[in-house]
This record gives structure tokens, C-alpha cells and sequence, in this order.
């Protein structure tokens, strides 16, 4: 009797055993390729989706087990993610999610809080560094489940702020430089104003009045003359790239001089070519180590990951493909964490895995993506703002921006590195 | 209301004469598709469950402009602005004076419609196309106060809101909330055909017929085209409240020109002037992009597919969906799903003298 | 006051005002003849601009070929627009031309996205200066060439509606379909012609506002500036549309100037013309220059 049961006991197991390795786990992944911010979505989009692509391929999933990665374009409309979600928690249950924009992350954070999966998401509000709730800040809430790769709007804007003070003695110039805030009134743009404006101030800048133009092109001449008029030396330009791209060629055909400070998705190379000489000279927050064509240990990865969407190896890869291979990965190695020693891959080990390490780089992208520390109360993954400049030496319009770039008419160029201190009054906004 | 009435079937009293159901067929198919959906919870997942949720809610704010448009005859580009309103008032009157949800819904209704009235004042003195675009108008005005009225809208960020709960027993599952969206479904749709029935209903009709003629017979225009764009808000106050607290979020991104020319659709392919089409509209814009997704992906992999490229433009193969469907619909079946039913129902009714 | 700086600003306002105009003109040229409201004249604008952008880059043709040909393509689309879709909807209520308009608007986004991509392209240099000093403020050429072809549109109008057979026909089938039709005139005809002629003038703008800020998929929003215009200047009257579009154009301009200097409110410049669009509605509904419909019972 007992040897019988202990036979169908083992027999089970090992009936079990395969079946429980071979079962995928299933991941989200929200992507806007279609709708207001598809001009950066796509790229990034595609750099986690080629990520997990690779994961599954090269390093059997996690812990040998494939990941289900359900891909889903909600076209940047919020109620559509939700439902999708809805969906994703009902029935394949997911682990982890992939997200994006402001418009799906702030109207998740309270369901993935409730169901306990880490979202790590395209949208860099500070509002999600807040993890623990307790910054004190008026609508901010406990976000314990909400993560991204890279510096918060707010302290990418301070580090661009700390960088400009010090270009302004660099060029001999005297007095209080002007900083304004351009950008949509929008929470995407509007995210960082606050802690930009405080941190000029701080730092000896006059604050002149924001400037609002919208998220969509059109013709910003208006804008741009008041801004010759009240003599701004430095503006940040809160919008994506479609947008700053009018603002930027309007300021050009007026003969504005101003040193303008673009947002992580406020500046790439598709916008490069598509302002031409316009965008030389604007200075932009990159969240990586390295961009495309300059060369680190990390990059052999980054090629490989490449060739998963483009075989041949030729298709140029902006700046957010990059950013959002780190991203998957940093998900990817905390399931690994969870999965180790056996353990069950569930959203709340998930979580704790981004606890575990300090100076986190995935391995294998040494050089590339920046090293991230996260705790329970603090997700500011980074304070380490790497800030690049736009050159554009000529007419963009012929050729790809791979063939651009290639033949140096466009090129990135590494200004300055600035580290932030990792301040507890500055959490949260 | 065209139900067919069989021969000898007649009426006896005026009372009997304006009953919203004739026959007693229309009225057990009520109450075996309500017995119906209510078994649905049991047997559909989430998802469908949240699709449903969506028809519901949709519906209720279509059938407002239904009977603004298909039965007053008045233009409205502007619906998406009001059916915001009403998610937004629902949500604030929650939160900042902490009525329960499930009163804050119906009050939110009240507050939307107070706008709705203030903005058809005016707009009764305007006809056709001045009227769309003044509708136009108003929706890109009341953006711009949803975007800038934090106090109200929680500002660009939006706000969060709570599930309706009775004694401890809160609707955040999609199944218990599909319950409280069926109820107010129902009670809704039967205020609207009760309302048709009466004598606002029949002057509404008379404006929208031959507005000259209904001022001829007393019929006061300007009152009963505001009247009209009020309980149009009303109703879309209420289907927005219960949108609200449905998705948990409300913010002003999701109440755009697009979603106003989404419920203009939903009342033209459902029927204009048909309560029931306005249900049927909601449905069908609900299902069609689950139809193009399902189609997309059965395809997917296969020579269609790599030719076209389909796979990577899903979205914007859904949204050509709804295009054509509207042109479609507007060129072939120009008054709705509601008359292909009822067509349908006279075959079935009159075989073999129909054709 | 600054008085240089509001100077540009209202000079910016004409110049680009000269633009909605263009576009209103084209609007107003479909209502006139056809008493439809297309509320696609956006997605017009976009059409032809990547239709030309495409014979630019990718056919790498000069400029005034690859111009002359968008124009020629936009001619056929719009008849065949007109054919297809909105002849079928004759005599249909207004609120189903409006949705059919506007399902058309929705149709050819999503195509111009699926066969273009989402990124934002740059036009090839068409001019060898590219900025023009005007009285001081530096204008885009772009800009200059669509003043100059508006202005060459406008007395070609002139002309066409005045002298021309085809030209006296459409006034014929605007003022009076019916007598229109008993004198021999085809109305149908009259119909795609001016919306082939509205799809052509459409396309002006499209690539004059690609010249200037690339061509993308929010081309389209251009589009809803229309409104506001042919509501100010009058729903049927031409020289009303453009001069409606000026105004709007200073309008925006002002605006910003009042909330820069003194309100501060971040985006009076986007929603100033609605709110002009409401007060015109509910003083003077037929505009500037409309004429006034007298019912008859």
C-alpha cells in the first residue's frame, strides 16, 4: 500500500516535473505604435519586444522556461490598456508588464497595486518613484509596484539645469541666466515644471513665465518670438518630438537664440532628420551608457537582440531601442532572481528581485545600461544623468537615418555626465 | 415603436393604445433576455464580461443622443465633452464630499444635465450645420476646462476613483458590476420609451419632423430643443459616471473629438429615432475592432498577411474598420441596424407574403 | 507693449492666417457648390502632402513636377471621392453627410499611417533661401509661396465664377439646383467638379505646411482651424473664408502675445478662435459676409 502510493506519488512528480518546466509564463506588453506617441513608441517597442524575443531564444526564457510575451498596441488610449489588462489578469494571469505612456501607467497604478504585478513602464513621472507613499506630496500615491529604467523627467531636467549652470560660466557669460518651461499642458510635460523651476531658482536662473504649445505640430512662430522677446537663455521643450520639431524649425526661420534642453523622448535621431539643421545644438537626456555606433562590451548583446527584427543588421537603432532592451532586461533578470533555487515566478518575488542587487547592469550589457538601484521606499533607479547633444551638419531630407549618421551628417555627441545626489526631499516630484 | 401586432389584435382603451409593449411575445422577450443576460456572469470570462460593461455604458450615453439627434432632429459633435463631464462630476462628488458612488452616479446625471441645458439654450436658436459646429465648438472649450480645472478634473493627471459599494459590498469585479450596469441599462432604456410615449416625447418628434408646423400648434421650439440637449446630458452624465467607476481612472486624454464622432456612429448605424438601435450601435462599435483583431490575427503568419503587413498594423487596419463601416453603413443601410431587424422580423412574420 | 514684438505677431498672424484661409477656401467651395460639410478637409491636406512628399523623395522628382503631378492625383481624387461616396447621400439628412465626411476623414488617416509609417518626414529644400526677411520678420518661403499661389487662387476664382461657362454653372446649381438642372446644366458634374477643385486647393496647404514642419500624420488638425474661419467669414462666401482665416490667424497670434504678457494661462492660443466661433454664432450665426437664410414655410 505504502509502496504504491509512494509509486504514483514519484510518478506524478515526475509527470508534473517536465510539464511545470515546459509551462510559459506569461508577460504584457502595452506598446502605443499607432497613436499620439507612436514616434517614439515604436522604437522602444521594439527594442523590449526584440529583448524578450532574444531572452526566449538564446537563454531558454527564465530558468528554462520560455516566456509568453502578449504584445498589445492600445494606440495611446487609456481606456483601451485598461481593458486590455482586464483581460491579461483574467485570463493568462501575467506576471510582469511592459508599459508605456503616462495615459496607461497612472490609470494602472492603482490596479497593479491591487494585483500585485511590477510595472515598469515608458513613463518616467517622479509621481512613480514614490514607492512607499510617504514623500508627503499632494496626489501622489504608494506605487511599490511601478518601476522604469532610467532618470525620472524631474531629475533629468535637474541634471540638465546643473549642466547648464555651469555652460553658462563656461562661456564667460555674467549675470542670472533665464530659463523658461515650454511644453504642452499635458501631465507628460508638465511632470517636471515644478522641480525645473525650483531647481533653477536654486541654482541662480531667472524663471521667466512657461510657454505652452501644443502636443501636435503646428505653427509656433508666436511662441518663439515671445521667447526671443523675454530674452530666455535656456528652455526645456516638455513635448515629444512631433511637437518640438515645429517649435524647433520655428525658432530657426525666426532667429531664435536659445539653448534649448529636449526631454528623454523629446529628441532622437528620427527627429533629427525630420527638423534637419534645426535640431543642431539642442542637448538631450540619454538613458543608456552608450548610443548606436559607439562601442562597449554591453553592445555585442545589443547587436545580437538587433538581428532578431532586422537579420541583416543594417537598420539603425535610435536611442530609445536601446533604452528599452535595459528595461526588458532589468525585468527579465529579476524573474530570473524569483525563478531561482525553484521558487514560484509571481509578480510579488518579482518585485522584491529589483531589491536584491545595487549597481544593477544586467549581465552581459556592461557598458550600456546604467547601473540602477532600487529599494522599497526609493525607485529612483538612477540619479545619473548622461546628457548628449544633437550635431547636424546638413540637409537631412535624402537617406535613412542609418545612411545619415553613416556618412556624418548627423551624429550624437556626449556633452557631460552629471550625477545627482540621491536626496530624501526631492523623492516623489 | 413598429412591433407587428397580429390581426384581431386591438385595443380596447387609449391606456392600452400607448403600452410600450404590444404583444405579449415583445414583452416575455424582455424578460427572457434580461433572465438571459443576467445568467451571463456565470458562464462568459472577464473580458467578455468588460465588453459587455462597455456596451452598457456606451449604450445608455448613445441613447441620450439618439434622442437628441434621431428623435429632436438636432446635431450634437460635442457628446464625448458631456459624457466626460458626467465622469468627472461623479468622481469629485465622491471624493470631495464623500457621497456614496452609487448616489454620486445618478447626481452626477443631474449636474451633467444643468450643463447640457446651459449650453442648448443657445444652441436652440442655431439649425443644421451652424448647430454641429457650435456643438464642435463646445466640445474643445469643455477639453480645455477638463484640462485646466484641477480642482474639479483632478487637472491633466486625472483622478482616481473608487467601485460603488452597498453595506460593506463593493462592485469591483466585473461580475457584480455588470449587474448594477444591467439594471441601470434597463431602467434607462424604459424612462426613454416611456418618455416617447408621452406628450414631450410626441412635441420632441414634431420638432424634429417640421419644427414650423409644431410652432404653428403651440409647440414652444426653443424650450424643447434645450430640454432636448438636457436630458441628452443626462443621460450621457450617467453613462459616464458609471464609465468612471468602472475603469477605476477617468482623465480628460479619453474624452477627445474621436470619441464624440464614435458616438455619433453608434446612433447612425444603430438607427437614428430607435431606442433599441442605439443599444445595437453601441454593439456593433464595441465588436468591431474584436472582429478585425479576431480577423487579423486568424490571418496572421499566412501570404495575406506578410503581403500586406498586417501584423504590425493591426491598429491602423481597425481604425480603417470603423471608417468604412460608417461610410458603409451610410451608403447602403442609411437607417441603421434597427431597420434591418425589423425587416428581418417582418420576413419572418409575413412569410411567404414578404419580398 | 512692445510694440516690434506685436508688430511680427500680427504680421506672423496674416501670413499664416493667408494659409487658413487656403484651407477654408477649399471648405467652402464644397459647401458652396454641394451643401456638403466635409469635415475631412484635413485629411485632404495630409493626403496631398505625403502624395508629394513621396514623388519628391522617393522618385526623386524636381519639386515643380512632382507639385504639378499631386495636383493632377488630388484632381482625381476628388472626383472619385465624390462619385463613390457622397453622390449616393444626395438629399440624405445633413447628420449623415456629416458622419460620412467624417468616416472618410477616419479612413484615409489610418491609410496615409499604414503606407507612410509614423515618423515624421522631412520635405526635400525646395527653395534656395530658405527664410525671407519681411519687414522685419523672418518668414518661412513656404509660407510666402502659399500667399502667393492664394492670391493667384483667389483671382482665378474670380475670374472662373465670372466668366467661365463652367465657372457660371456652379453659381447656377449654388443658387438654385433645380432651375440649375432645367437649363441643361449638369449637376452632377458641377459636384465633382468642385470637389476635385477643393481637393486641389487642399493640397496647396498640405504641402506648403509640410515645407514648413514636415509632413506627419497630425497634418490633419489643420483641419479643424477651418471651422472656426468659414464660421467668421461665412459659410458660403469665398472672400469671407479667407478673410475669416486671417483673422483667426491674428487671433491666435494675440492670444499668445495677452497670455504671455498678461493672463498666463498656458493655452488661450489653442481655444481663443472657439471661443470667437461661439460669439459669432450667437451674434451674427451667418458670419461676416454669409448670406442670411430666410425661411419660407
Amino acid at each position: 500500500m505504502k509502496a504504491a502510493l509512494a509509486l504514483a506519488a514519484t510518478m506524478t512528480a515526475a509527470l508534473a516535473g517536465p510539464g511545470a518546466a515546459q509551462q510559459r509564463i506569461p508577460v504584457g506588453h502595452l506598446m502605443d505604435n499607432s497613436g499620439a506617441t507612436s514616434d517614439v513608441g515604436v522604437p522602444y517597442g521594439q527594442g523590449v519586444a526584440d529583448t524578450l524575443a532574444w531572452v526566449n531564444q538564446t537563454r531558454q526564457g527564465i530558468a528554462g522556461r520560455p516566456m509568453n510575451v502578449l504584445g498589445f498596441d492600445y494606440g495611446y488610449q487609456a481606456p483601451r490598456a485598461v481593458s486590455q489588462y482586464q483581460a491579461w489578469t483574467g485570463r493568462e494571469r501575467v506576471v510582469a508588464i511592459q508599459g508605456w505612456g503616462t495615459a496607461d501607467t497612472e490609470a494602472l497604478v492603482r490596479f497593479v497595486n491591487r494585483d500585485r504585478i511590477p510595472f515598469i513602464s515608458g513613463s518616467y513621472s517622479a509621481a512613480l518613484t514614490d514607492a512607499g507613499g510617504k514623500s508627503g506630496r499632494a496626489g501622489v500615491e504608494a506605487s511599490p509596484y511601478n518601476f522604469f529604467f532610467g532618470p525620472s523627467y524631474s531629475d533629468a531636467l535637474r541634471g540638465m539645469l546643473r549642466w547648464a549652470a555651469d555652460d553658462w560660466k563656461a562661456r564667460g557669460q555674467s549675470g542670472r541666466p533665464k530659463y523658461v518651461h515650454m511644453g504642452g499642458n499635458h501631465p507628460y510635460p508638465n511632470s517636471p515644471k515644478e522641480a525645473g523651476e525650483a531647481m533653477a531658482r536654486e541654482l541662480g536662473f531667472d524663471v521667466l513665465p512657461a510657454i505652452t504649445f501644443a502636443l501636435t505640430p503646428g505653427d509656433y512662430t508666436a511662441q518663439c518670438l515671445t521667447l526671443r522677446q523675454q530674452g530666455a537663455n535656456y528652455a526645456y521643450l516638455g513635448n515629444t518630438a512631433g511637437s518640438n520639431i515645429s517649435v524647433l524649425r520655428a525658432c530657426q526661420t525666426a532667429g531664435v537664440q536659445v539653448q534649448f534642453m529636449g526631454n528623454v523622448w523629446g529628441m532622437d535621431e528620427n527627429a533629427m532628420k525630420a527638423a534637419g539643421t534645426a535640431a543642431n545644438g539642442v542637448v538631450f537626456p540619454v538613458r543608456t551608457q552608450v548610443v548606436t555606433g559607439q562601442d562597449a562590451p554591453g553592445m555585442e548583446a545589443i547587436r545580437a537582440i538587433s538581428r532578431v527584427s532586422d537579420p541583416t543588421g543594417t537598420v539603425y537603432r535610435p536611442v530609445h531601442y536601446l533604452a528599452g532592451a535595459c528595461a526588458a532586461m532589468l525585468m527579465v533578470e529579476a524573474m530570473d532572481t524569483a525563478a531561482a533555487n525553484g521558487g514560484q515566478v509571481t509578480g510579488e518575488r518579482i518585485q522584491r528581485a529589483f531589491y536584491e542587487r545595487t549597481g544593477w547592469v544586467p549581465r552581459g550589457f556592461e557598458g550600456v545600461c546604467t547601473p540602477s538601484t532600487f529599494t522599497a521606499e526609493d525607485h529612483r533607479g538612477t540619479m545619473r544623468v548622461a546628457i548628449y547633444r544633437a550635431v547636424v551638419g546638413g540637409e537631412t531630407s535624402q537617406g535613412s537615418v542609418g545612411d545619415l549618421i553613416r556618412a556624418g551628417t548627423m551624429r550624437l555627441e556626449p556633452v557631460a555626465t552629471v550625477e545627482l545626489e540621491r536626496k530624501r526631499e526631492l523623492l516623489g516630484w | 415603436m413598429t412591433v407587428m401586432t397580429p390581426a384581431g389584435d386591438f385595443r380596447g382603451s387609449y391606456r392600452a393604445d400607448t403600452t410600450i409593449f404590444p404583444t405579449f411575445g415583445s414583452r416575455a422577450a424582455l424578460w427572457a433576455g434580461i433572465a438571459v443576460l443576467c445568467l451571463a456572469p456565470l458562464v462568459l470570462d472577464r473580458y467578455f464580461l468588460g465588453l459587455l460593461i462597455n456596451v452598457g455604458t456606451l449604450g445608455i450615453a448613445a441613447l441620450g443622443l439618439n434622442i437628441l439627434v434621431g428623435f429632436t432632429g438636432q446635431i450634437s459633435i460635442g457628446h464625448a465633452a458631456f459624457f466626460g463631464f458626467g465622469a468627472f462630476a461623479s468622481a469629485w462628488l465622491h471624493e470631495a464630499f464623500h457621497i456614496p458612488v452609487l448616489l454620486a452616479i445618478p447626481l452626477a446625471g443631474v449636474m451633467t444635465a444643468a450643463v447640457g441645458l446651459i449650453f442648448g439654450a443657445p444652441a436652440a436658436r442655431l439649425k443644421g450645420l451652424y448647430l454641429a459646429i457650435a456643438t464642435l465648438a463646445a466640445q474643445f472649450i469643455l477639453e480645455d476646462f477638463f484640462a485646466r480645472a484641477r480642482w474639479f478634473t483632478g487637472g491633466v493627471a486625472g483622478r482616481i476613483t473608487e467601485s460603488p459599494a452597498i453595506a460593506g459590498f463593493a462592485f469591483d469585479r466585473e461580475e457584480s458590476y455588470f449587474y448594477l450596469v444591467l439594471a441601470f441599462v434597463v431602467v434607462m432604456f424604459v424612462a426613454a420609451s416611456n418618455l416617447m410615449r408621452t406628450r414631450d416625447g410626441r412635441a420632441l418628434v414634431a420638432v424634429r419632423d417640421h419644427y414650423l408646423s409644431a410652432e404653428i400648434m403651440g409647440i414652444n421650439l426653443a424650450y424643447y430643443r434645450t430640454l432636448s440637449f438636457g436630458i441628452a446630458s443626462f443621460y450621457a452624465g450617467i453613462g459616464g459616471a458609471l464609465y468612471a467607476h468602472h475603469l477605476l481612472f477617468v482623465s480628460v486624454e479619453a474624452f477627445n473629438i474621436l470619441f464624440s464622432i464614435q458616438f455619433l456612429s453608434m446612433v447612425i448605424i444603430g438607427g437614428l429615432g430607435s431606442i433599441s438601435g442605439s443599444l445595437m450601435g453601441a454593439a456593433f462599435m464595441v465588436a468591431l475592432p474584436e472582429v478585425v483583431q479576431a480577423g487579423a490575427d486568424a490571418i496572421a503568419g499566412g501570404a495575406v498577411d506578410r503581403a500586406l503587413r498586417i501584423g504590425g498594423n493591426i491598429s491602423f487596419l481597425r481604425e480603417m474598420a470603423i471608417g468604412a463601416a460608417i461610410i458603409l453603413f451610410l451608403l447602403f443601410e442609411p437607417d441603421g441596424l434597427a431597420r434591418r431587424w425589423r425587416l428581418i422580423k417582418a420576413y419572418w412574420k409575413l412569410y411567404p407574403y414578404s419580398h | 507693449m512692445d510694440g516690434a514684438l506685436l508688430f511680427q505677431l500680427l504680421l506672423n498672424g496674416l501670413i499664416v492666417g493667408a494659409l487658413y484661409g487656403v484651407v477654408a477656401m477649399s471648405f467652402v467651395l464644397i459647401y458652396k457648390a454641394s451643401q456638403v460639410v466635409n469635415f475631412a478637409q484635413g485629411e485632404f491636406l495630409l493626403v496631398g502632402a505625403w502624395t508629394c512628399w513621396w514623388l519628391l523623395v522617393e522618385w526623386q522628382l524636381p519639386f515643380w513636377a512632382g507639385f504639378l503631378l499631386t495636383l493632377a492625383f488630388m484632381t482625381l481624387f476628388g472626383i472619385v471621392l465624390q462619385v463613390v461616396v457622397l453622390r449616393p447621400l444626395i438629399g440624405e439628412p445633413v447628420i449623415s453627410v456629416i458622419m460620412a465626411t467624417i468616416g472618410l476623414g477616419i479612413f484615409f488617416q489610418a491609410l496615409m499611417k499604414w503606407i507612410f509609417g509614423v515618423f515624421a518626414k522631412p520635405f526635400p529644400p525646395v527653395f534656395s533661401a530658405d527664410r525671407v526677411s519681411v519687414l522685419g520678420l523672418e518668414v518661412q518661403s513656404a509660407y510666402l509661396l502659399s500667399l502667393g499661389i492664394s492670391v493667384a487662387i483667389m483671382a482665378g476664382f474670380g475670374w472662373f465664377f465670372r466668366y467661365s461657362r463652367h465657372g457660371l454653372a456652379m453659381r447656377a446649381t449654388a443658387f438654385d439646383q433645380q432651375v440649375a438642372q432645367s437649363l441643361g446644366i449638369s449637376v452632377p458634374r458641377v459636384f465633382a467638379m468642385s470637389w476635385a477643385i477643393s481637393a486641389v486647393v487642399s493640397a496647396v496647404a498640405g504641402v506648403t505646411v509640410g515645407m514648413v514642419n514636415g509632413v506627419s500624420s497630425a497634418l490633419s488638425f489643420y483641419g479643424i482651424k477651418v471651422f472656426p474661419a468659414v464660421i467668421l467669414g461665412g459659410l458660403d462666401s469665398v472672400v469671407g473664408a479667407v478673410l475669416g482665416g486671417l483673422i483667426v490667424g491674428v487671433l491666435e497670434n494675440l492670444s499668445q502675445y495677452a497670455d504671455s504678457q498678461w493672463l498666463n494661462w498656458g493655452n488661450l492660443t489653442q481655444v481663443a478662435p472657439f471661443y470667437a466661433l461661439l460669439l459669432i454664432l450667437l451674434i451674427k450665426p451667418y458670419g461676416l459676409f454669409g448670406t442670411k437664410n430666410i425661411e419660407r414655410i
